[in-house]
Order: structure tokens, then sequence, then C-alpha cells
């Protein structure tokens, strides 16, 4: 389970930027969308050519919803929603949940005592080794991993979830004989999750940072640049969580997490595949009926403040250099974002855009160069995204140097009418092309579904880049590439040298 | 369709009837539905070519691809990379009537791919159009495919693309191990291992190109298919209209895999910007066509299949040593596979997983799988299968990988029954045969200082060295090989300085050294003996225990308290250079016309003297008056690229000679070390065995 991803859910929008009415009007007729009386929405997208069927659940919630204390949970409460209910992976629930109030109780004293201002050391020892004893007599009635045998031997594929700045997002496929297998576990896990084993899984999430983060030249760029270009918003942390975090939340903070944002109004459910939609529902109803209605959790307060100085990270690294800048542009609801994907098209896709022309094959500085929008999410204003991959004996500094002269063009001079078209058409292919697959169908409705509001928004953006002027391009460029509104990334290798 | 709406009505009213199932296992199921769905139409052109067309209406898109026999393990191992460099200047490099960036132009404006890639067994050449645009797009494709040009600039930008993964293939450790587990099962010089170097990628050329095309693009060598909303017959009629008249050519062999599997034990390699050690295990693993295929499918899926497999539930969620475990015997398609693990875990955790995964190992061929494990992996495997055949698009796959391999047409449609026939003394029986514990070869890459134990208190570890090569490009750099008058007689100076080596056959040398390192500075007591031209033994007395350091051009080894321990090559290299470019061995080869001297210019109070020590490259600044040597400064490659400089002060009148007492290193700027000279000691007695190993 369990990618941390910020990246590719943003890669996923750009390719399903938009379709014609045609399409729209196909996907009319063949989805069905319906509310439950405690507030989840379910797409359910019939598809008949193979008896499987695929499955994405949504929640809107990521690790924008976490304050300093508890970074991290929203990925923790990830990993756990595969430990099972009260009804699934347990060997005796009521010995378990008994066992389980003692560990979280043991572990309450432990934390306290270790992050006192004074630490007597034989008391913090002592205290760790309760709360150990209590997990170890708690184990006693785990049934190791039963939710995910249950998935593996009804023939499940494609088992895993995510966690975004965003979003969470949880996924796989089955044979459609199993539907109401599905129906009943899916619902069991956001019921009555139970955070049994959460402390050795807290370890595994730790590892997750340590691969991903820690041990990784590109994770390491990626937190300190993030961590550097947002000080107010959420998404300046890291969506795995700092260090201290994973060392010291508990079972309990996951519970209130969960009872905050996995309420049922904030979540949507797709289904794509063999399924009768007459025949679903009622088993839909019967199962996902069972979630308590609750109300949706709070809007985020926080906005972050106008950036008012350019800001540099350099990361003094063994490994080879990598070039990345960001510059702060609203969330995508805002009317300009379908210019921000027209930028980032002329920018990056393929090889007739800008900064491949430029970078890549003319001066040869960069292995390759791209921009993108919507890092690390893009509900909340984020980051219009550059970087380049400087080739040996290039530096990042002559990327940058490149990657701005592109940018003042963009500001100074009208893209030509050919290029805003061919723009265009490759947007509109785009999204005839991610419409293939239960899987990805279900994934890119489930997405539109929860950050618009309406599945249907994957088709009309397109009418909206449509739209998009040379004019529109110049102005949103000078809005945006502002110095003073940069953040620069940067790993310097040390091995660079020259004589003192 | 009715029969797929009344099961599901009988579902749905089993599922009623029941109320809230309490447990999973009351919950209905259904029999699957028969289902099939279309497969591609086979045709053969009389030329060889193979054809496969298969309908697919739902988008208004077309794709297609040419697979084409011969890939990187069909080149020869000193122009390894050759296969990235084809499969990308083929398409970039244009056609004779238009040129890559033409190419661009034209298919981007449309929304259209033609693409090319080579990879180890195969080339292959993609199209993937709107439907509307498949009449303008399908004569670039076949030109494409019959006509590259392999333009120079874009063979250029191409090994410019390589020589960038070249110079960071080291940065992340998930590719250190991958690729070098990858060379410890099957030997680094065969073709299923070989990795490019900036050597190799130099020596590509533009004909070497045009050979391999020539060698492997004949119809008779390849797989033509098209999926999407075409009409067969017309685009049957347009492909043999295109290709019928095309000429075979000689079909293109399968290379020996030429295996040299790694001894089994331990083997190291240093990261020390990471806070996780990877580790990998690996031996030889089997063929796609092996009768025992079947029950190696079960046997890993009960090894590591998902969640729910061994590896997972034991190493991730009982122990919480792992995010990421996983592995199994390997049986590509035709050459042998690997058996291989795959793990991370914190450095702390090193060794513990180490064994962890070595009982797993153990406990997979010792203890017989029991009737519950064997019954969740055969029905994971059966009800997943029917994903393997869920589209039209893997129905195409299929046939294509059949043809393309020379498989039976029941390959995949028997593999449910021969899965269900696996028993768990199969299992047993297969577990033993291809997988053996003390076979493996066990790599671990990470930073050892962090690890709770020597890595060789585990057993003898076997460093490997992965300094990249810098290639031939990089030779260009030493030193001028003729001198010039000006800076012979400069280095004389330098010897008048020192005083008359000639007679000095053997130096012994104590003192003191500091070195930092990333826990602090490091204070040690160094003796040396140096036996001119070409051999030395330090020892350094460190607080953890002595160490002793032996070079010769015969070999090169460290005696540490954990035991003795080869160095690389290419450390032994790189001391092995060093020595020819230091002070007393230099001034000893003031006549020998392997080392040139050329003076540069002046560079504040000191001048420039380049030497070239019998091929190592160093600069001196020496003290045009005196004749003192104030720095040097070279390039090092060990134990990573920089530059190091060396300042000497100090000098004092020791054993005949005036030698600088103080030495101080730098390395990239940053300080490395000092060294502090108390005695020396000429032509010492020295045992035989001083230079030999124990």
């Amino acid at each position: 389970m369990n990618r941390v991803r910020s990246l590719s859910i943003l890669a996923l929008l750009l390719v399903a930027a938009t379709v014609t009415a045609q399409d729209l009007a196909s996907f009319e007729k063949r989805i069905q969308s319906r509310v439950l009386s405690n507030g989840l929405t379910v797409l359910i997208l019939e598809r008949h050519d193979a008896p499987v069927f695929s499955y994405a659940t949504i929640i809107n919630a990521g690790s924008a919803q976490e304050v300093p204390g508890i970074t991290g949970l929203a990925h923790m409460f990830e990993h756990m929603a595969f430990k099972g209910s009260d009804l699934v992976g347990t060997k005796n629930w009521s010995a378990e949940e008994q066992a389980l109030r003692k560990v979280e109780a043991t572990y309450a004293a432990y934390d306290q005592a270790r992050h006192a201002t004074v630490i007597d050391a034989s008391k913090v020892e002592e205290l760790r080794k309760a709360w150990q004893d209590e997990i170890a007599e708690a184990d006693k009635n785990v049934q190791d991993n039963q939710f995910s045998e249950i998935v593996d031997r009804a023939g499940g594929v494609g088992m895993n979830a995510f966690t975004a700045s965003d979003i969470t997002g949880y996924f796989f496929s089955l044979p459609s004989n199993r539907f109401e297998l599905w129906a009943y576990l899916e619902s069991e896990r956001f019921r009555h999750p139970v955070f049994r084993q959460f402390y050795k899984e807290r370890d595994v999430v730790f590892e997750e940072r340590r691969m991903r983060t820690e041990s990784s030249p590109f994770g390491r760029l990626l937190e300190q640049f993030l961590g550097s270009a947002f000080i107010a918003h959420p998404y300046g942390f890291a969506t795995v969580g700092w260090p201290s975090d994973l060392h010291s939340f508990s079972a309990t903070d996951a519970q209130a997490f969960f009872d905050k944002y996995y309420v049922p109004a904030n979540m949507v459910i797709t289904v794509v595949g063999d399924v009768s939609s007459a025949e679903a529902w009622p088993v839909i109803e019967k199962y996902f009926g069972r979630l308590e209605k609750s109300p949706a959790p709070p809007a985020l307060r926080v906005v972050e403040p106008p950036q008012i100085a350019e800001r540099t990270v350099t990361l003094r690294e063994s490994s080879q250099p990598i070039y990345i800048e960001g510059y702060h542009r609203p969330a995508s609801t805002d009317p300009d974002s379908a210019t921000y994907e027209v930028i980032s098209m002329l920018l990056s896709n393929g090889r007739t855009s800008r900064l491949y022309k430029s970078l890549v094959r003319d001066q040869k500085i960069a292995a390759g160069a791209a921009g993108f929008n919507g890092f690390p999410g893009e509900k909340y204003p984020n980051l219009f995204t550059i970087y380049a991959i400087p080739t040996p004996g290039h530096t990042p500094e002559e990327a940058a140097t490149a990657i701005h002269t592109e940018i003042d063009k963009l500001k100074t001079e009208d893209i030509q009418a050919d290029e805003l078209q061919s723009v265009k058409t490759r947007v509109k292919a785009g999204v005839i092309r991610g419409l293939t697959g239960n899987s990805g169908l279900a994934m890119q409705l489930a997405q539109y579904q929860t950050l618009y509001g309406d599945w249907r928004e994957l088709f009309r953006e397109v009418d909206r880049i449509d739209k998009v002027t040379a004019a529109d391009v110049k102005r949103v460029a000078n809005s945006t590439f502002m110095e003073s509104n940069r953040t620069v990334g940067m790993i310097e290798s040390a091995s660079k040298g020259g004589a003192k | 369709m009715k029969k797929t709406a009344a099961l599901l009505a009988t579902l749905f009213l089993a599922a009623t009837a029941l109320g809230q199932a309490k447990d999973y296992r009351e919950i209905p199921v259904p029999p699957l539905r028969k289902f099939s769905l279309p497969q591609p139409k086979r045709i053969q052109l009389s030329n060889g070519m193979v054809i496969f067309l298969q309908e697919d209406h739902e988008l208004p898109l077309i794709r297609g691809i040419v697979y084409i026999r011969g890939g990187a393990r069909n080149v020869p191992a000193a122009k390894a990379g050759l296969a990235g460099i084809y499969g990308q200047a083929w398409r970039t490099g244009g056609t004779p009537k238009q040129t890559g960036d033409e190419l661009d132009q034209f298919l981007e404006s449309r929304a259209a791919f033609v693409e090319t890639h080579a990879d180890d067994d195969s080339a292959d050449v993609t199209i993937n159009v709107l439907k509307g645009d498949f009449d303008a797009v399908f004569p670039v494709w076949v030109d494409l495919v019959k006509n590259p040009a392999f333009r120079q600039d874009k063979i250029d930008l191409a090994k410019t693309q390589a020589n960038t993964a070249i110079s960071r293939r080291n940065d992340e450790p998930g590719g250190i191990v991958g690729r070098e587990s990858t060379k410890l099962g099957y030997g680094a010089d065969s073709p299923y291992a070989r990795q490019a170097e900036y050597a190799t990628i130099t020596s590509i050329t533009h004909e070497d190109l045009v050979d391999f095309h020539q060698r492997t693009v004949h119809p008779n060598n390849m797989i033509v298919s098209f999926i999407g909303d075409f009409d067969s017959a017309k685009l049957e009629k347009k492909l043999r209209d295109t290709f019928s008249s095309w000429k075979r050519g000689a079909q293109v062999a399968k290379p020996d895999p030429a295996i040299h599997a790694a001894k089994p034990g331990l083997y190291f390699i240093p990261k020390d910007d990471v806070t996780q050690a990877t580790i990998a295990m690996v031996h030889g693993g089997t063929e796609r066509n092996n009768p025992d295929y079947y029950a190696l499918q079960v046997m890993n899926e009960v090894f590591s299949g998902g969640f729910s497999g061994r590896l997972m539930k034991s190493l991730r969620s009982q122990r919480g040593l792992t995010y990421g475990v996983g592995g199994g015997v390997g049986s590509p398609w035709d050459y042998p596979g690997l058996f291989r693990l795959q793990m991370s875990t914190k450095s702390e955790t090193a060794l513990e997983s180490v064994n962890a995964l070595r009982d797993e190992v153990r406990r997979l061929v010792n203890d017989p799988v029991t009737e519950e494990e064997l019954a969740l992996a055969k029905e994971s495997l059966l009800n997943a299968f029917v994903f393997t055949v869920d589209t039209r698009d893997k129905a195409l796959q299929q046939q294509l990988l059949l043809e393309f391999y020379g498989f039976p047409p029941d390959t995949f449609t028997k593999y449910p029954a021969e899965i269900g026939k696996v028993t768990a003394a199969d299992v047993q029986r297969v577990a033993k045969k291809y997988v053996q514990p003390d076979q493996l070869a066990v790599l671990v890459v990470g930073k050892e200082s962090a690890f709770e134990k020597p890595l060789s208190s585990l057993g003898p570890v076997t460093n490997i060295d992965i300094t990249i090569p810098t290639g031939a490009a990089d030779q260009k750099k030493v030193a001028p090989s003729a001198g010039n008058a000006e800076g012979t007689a400069l280095i004389r100076k330098v010897a008048q300085f020192v005083g008359n080596v000639s007679a000095l056959q053997t130096l012994g040398r104590t003192g003191s050294m500091t070195m930092k390192t990333p826990q602090g500075d490091m204070q040690a007591d160094v003796q040396s003996v140096t036996r001119y031209p070409d051999s030395q033994r330090s020892v350094l007395k460190l607080p953890m225990g002595e160490i002793t350091r032996v070079i010769t051009p015969d070999t090169a080894f460290v005696i540490t308290p954990m035991g003795t321990q080869d160095l690389p090559s290419s450390q032994k290299d790189a001391q092995l250079a060093d020595m020819r470019a230091e002070l007393v061995t230099v001034l000893k080869n003031l006549d020998n016309p392997k080392y040139t001297f050329t003076a540069g210019a002046k560079e504040g109070d000191a001048q420039v003297l380049e030497i070239n020590a019998a091929g190592t490259a160093v600069t001196w600044y020496v003290d045009p008056a005196t004749g003192r040597l104030v720095r040097t400064v070279a390039q090092a490659s060990q134990p990573m690229p920089g530059e190091v400089v060396t300042e000497y002060s100090d000098w004092k009148p020791l054993g005949g000679l005036n030698l600088p007492t103080v030495t101080v290193m730098s390395r990239n700027g940053e300080k490395a070390g000092e060294m502090h000279l108390a005695s020396v000691e000429v032509n010492p007695a020295v045992d035989d065995k001083t230079f030999v190993k124990p």
C-alpha cells in the first residue's frame, strides 16, 4: 500500500485535461450517480467486456488536513485501512478490544514521560516496557493481514492506496462475481476500522520515509523545496510526516483523524466494469448505508500569504545536480487554471515543447526539463513547478538561466496561433486516450468528482482550454513568473571542485 | 448479457435474504460468467512477416507496433549501450525525407505518436493516432521502420542522454542494488547484465547503428500488430500492399547467456548518504518452458504474493522491519532468470534483516507449505486469472508474446488447469530444487558505520567497487607527454632542495595523522614503509584497533581487527597512481622518459609545474627561488571524484634529506586530514613478508 503520491496525481490530471461534448454526452448516458442518505457519493459506469470490475474510493482529505505534531497521520491512516475491522482481522474481538485500550493507555503514559521537560530515563524505560507488554498481549488476537488475504484469495489485483496532500485514495479490481464481497470489505474498513498493530505499522511507515525521502537525493530535495515554498500552508509539510511525529502519534490520534475526515459526506466511490447498476445499487445501499452520517469536516482556514522574496535551498550532495523552481499559483478551481495548463503544455509536452527544444535538444545542458501544475496538490493555491536534470558537466545555474529565458519569452512574446492550436489538439486527444481501462476510469472519475464536485469537469475542461488565448498566456505568465514569487531548490554536486 | 443479469439478480437476492452479513464467508459467490473476447486475426505474409489485427471500436484511436527480434543482448560487450542509442536515434534522427525535428512538428500538431525503442531482446516502432489521422501518419511510420537516417546530431544527443544516465546511476540505492545484484547473478559480462560505460558510449558510431538495423530489420524477424477503430479487411490490404514485396533477410539468433555467477557470500557497497540498508539476495533461476513453471508460480505466491505472502507477513506486518520486501524464482521467456529477493530496512537493523531474510529462504526450503497456504496461493492465482484476458489489448499481447517466443498456442489457456494440479509436495520439491540458501550472493548497500554490527560479523565480505570509470573522453586531461626545458630546470631545483634520493631504496616513516570523518576528527599514529618504486605498507593505530594497508602492483589488502580483506582493483590502481606522483618517487624518476615536466605560469609566489608521472597527472606549485614544493593538486577518483590539494610545510632535515613534516590534505575545498612526520629511517631492513598477504 501506500504510496505517498503527489506528482503523479498531477500528471494524471494533466493527461486527462478535457474532451468534446460528444464524449461528455456518451458518458452522461452511461454513468449513474447517487448520493446515499448518509451523504456518500457513488458513481457507477458499466463496461461489460469481461466479468471484472474496478473501483476507487477517494477521501477528500490528505496531509493538508494535518497540523504540526500529527504530520503523516493521513498517510498512517491509509496504512491502517488494510488492518481490518472488528469483524475482519481478529481472532477474538472482545479480548482484542480490551487489550488495545490498554495499549493506548500505556502508550499515552510512556509518550508523556519521554517528552517531559526533565526526563526520568528509568521511568521512561519502565513505561515503554509496560506498553510493549500490552502490545504483545494485543497481538495474540490478530489474524495477520486478513483483509488483504480475503482480497487476494478472491482474485483481487492491483490492491493499493495512496495519500496525497489533497486526497487519500484506495483501489483494486476483482472478478465481478465478488461484487458483494467487495461492498462488504470496502464498507467494513470505513465503518469500524481497528488500529491493530499500529505501532509496528508506524515503523513500516518510517521505513517508507527512509526509503523515499531520506535515502533518495531527489526525495530530500523535494522535502526541502516544499518546506521552503510554503511558510504557512500545510502543503509545506512532508506528506509522509516529520520524523518526530512519526515517532510519536498514536492510534488514538488516528481515530480522531478518522472520525473527523472519514465521514460519508467527504467520500466518493466509483465502480467501473461488469456490474449491472440496477442490481448493484441495492448492494451498495445495504453495505455503505452502514457508514454513520456525520457532518462534513470544516474547511481549511489557512491561506499561504503572498510570497515577497525569492527563496533558495541548496543541497550539497555526493549525487548529481538537479534544479527545480516553483511559483505560487491559484487553486485548480480558479478561472486561470486552463491557461496554466496551456503554459505547462507549451513548456513541456513533447519534443516540440519549448524547454525540450532549448535545454535538451539544442543546448544539451539537460537530459530532461519540464514544467507542471499542481504541486504538491491543487485543491488549494499551489506551485507551478519547473525542473531540469543537468547533463554531465553542466550546472543547475545554467539550467536556471535557460529556463528563465523561456519564461521571459512567454511574458514578452505572443505565442503563435499554430503552436497554441497544436497544444489544444493534444489536450483533447489526451483526454480520449485517458478513457481506457476500468481502473483508470474509476480513478479519474472519482478524483474529478471529489475535487470539483462533478465528474463532468473532466470533459468540460476541454472547452475552457479551447478558449485560452495568446493574451491569456502572456498575462498569466507576467503575473506568475516573478522573482519574488519564486522558490528554487537545487542539488549541487559536492564533487564539483576547482583549484583554490 | 441476459445471463449476467440473471446471475447478478441471484447474487442480490441472496444478499438481501442474508441480511447483515457478519462473516465474509457467508457472502454468496456466484460462478463467474463465461465470456470470450474476440481474438486477433493472424496473417502471415510470404516473406515471413506475421501480422495481428484486433478491432476495438470503443474509442476513435488506432495503435500499432512492429516488434523486431534483436536488442541489447545482441550487441557486443564493447558496444554496451548501443541498443539504447539505436532506440532513441532511430526516431529522433528522422528519415531521408524528414528530419526528426520535422517529424516532431508533423506528429505533435496531430496529437500523434510514432516512437522507437529498443529493449533487451527486441526493438519496436509504435504508432498511436486518432482515427482521422491514420492515413496521413501511417506512411511516416512505414518510412521510419524501413529507412531511418540516424543523423549524427541526434546520435550525439542520445549519447549525452546515455552519459547522463551513467553519471547518475549511483545516486539512488534501489538502482544500485538492482543493477549490481543482476551482475552478481549473471556475471558482469553476460548479455543480460552488461552495462554501458562512458567508453562504450563514446565508441558507438553511425555505422554501428546502420549495421544493427540491417542485421535485424527484416520482415521474417518482425511481428506487426494493430488494435483500434479500423476495418480489419481494409487494414489487412493496406499492410499487404506495403510489406509484401519486402525481401527476407537473415534470422536474428539468441546469444549464449554466458552466465558466470558470483561466488556465494557477502558483498558490500558503501553508500553514506542513506539511512537505510538495501539488501538483495540472488542466485540462478530458470526459464518459462520449464515444466516446473506452475509449481514455481505457486511457490512464489506462497513466499511473496502480495500482502498475504510469507515475506510481507513476517518482515513487514509482524516485525515492522521494512516497507518493501519481495522476490522469487524468475522464469523469463527464453533465457534463464534469477532467484532474487530485495528488501530495504533502517541501517540499525541491516544485519538483523539479512538474517531474517535468510531464515525465510531456509524456511521455504525446509518447512513444507501448509494446506492452508497452498489453498490461498492457488485460489489467488486462479481467481485472478481472468485479469490476464480481460481486455482485447491483453488478448492481443498474449498472441504477440507466443509468436515472438515461439510458444504453443495453449500456453495461456492451460494455465488454470496446470496451477490446479500443483500439490504441496510439488511446491516442496521445486523449493528444494530451485532455491539454494547456501548458494546465495548477498548484497548490502548502505552506511556500514550505522549498522548494528560490522557486516563482516556475518562472515567474509567482498567489497564491490562501483566507481564509474571515467572513460576515454576524460583521459585527455592527462598532462602533455612531452615536457619543456623550463619544467626540467624547475624539477631539478626541487631535487636540489630535497637532496639526493638516488641511494634511497626503502624509506621508513613514523608520525601521526588526523582525519576528518563524519563522526568528527580521528587521530592515529602512523608507521609506514615504502619500497621504491611501487610497494608500501602502512600501519594506522586507531582507538578501535590497528589497520594495516599494503599496496603493491601484485596485491592490495587491508588487515583490520575483523580480518583481512582485498581492496577493489580500482582502489589499488588509484593508490599505485598516487605513488607514482609522490615526491620522492618523482625525484627518483627525473630521467625516466615516462615522466615529463612542463613549467607553466606563476601563480602568486609559486610556479606551476605540470607533471605526467607515467600516466598520473598532477600539478605542483613550486617556489622558483628555492625549489621548495608548496602544494600539489590532483584529480582523484577514489573514494569519489574530486580535487585533492595537498599543502607541504615545516621542511626539516631528516635522514639526510630535506622533507616536509606537515602535510595538509583537502578534498574539494574541505580539509580532509593532516599528517605530521616525526622521524624517518633510510633503507631499513625489510622482511620479504612485509608486502605479502598473510
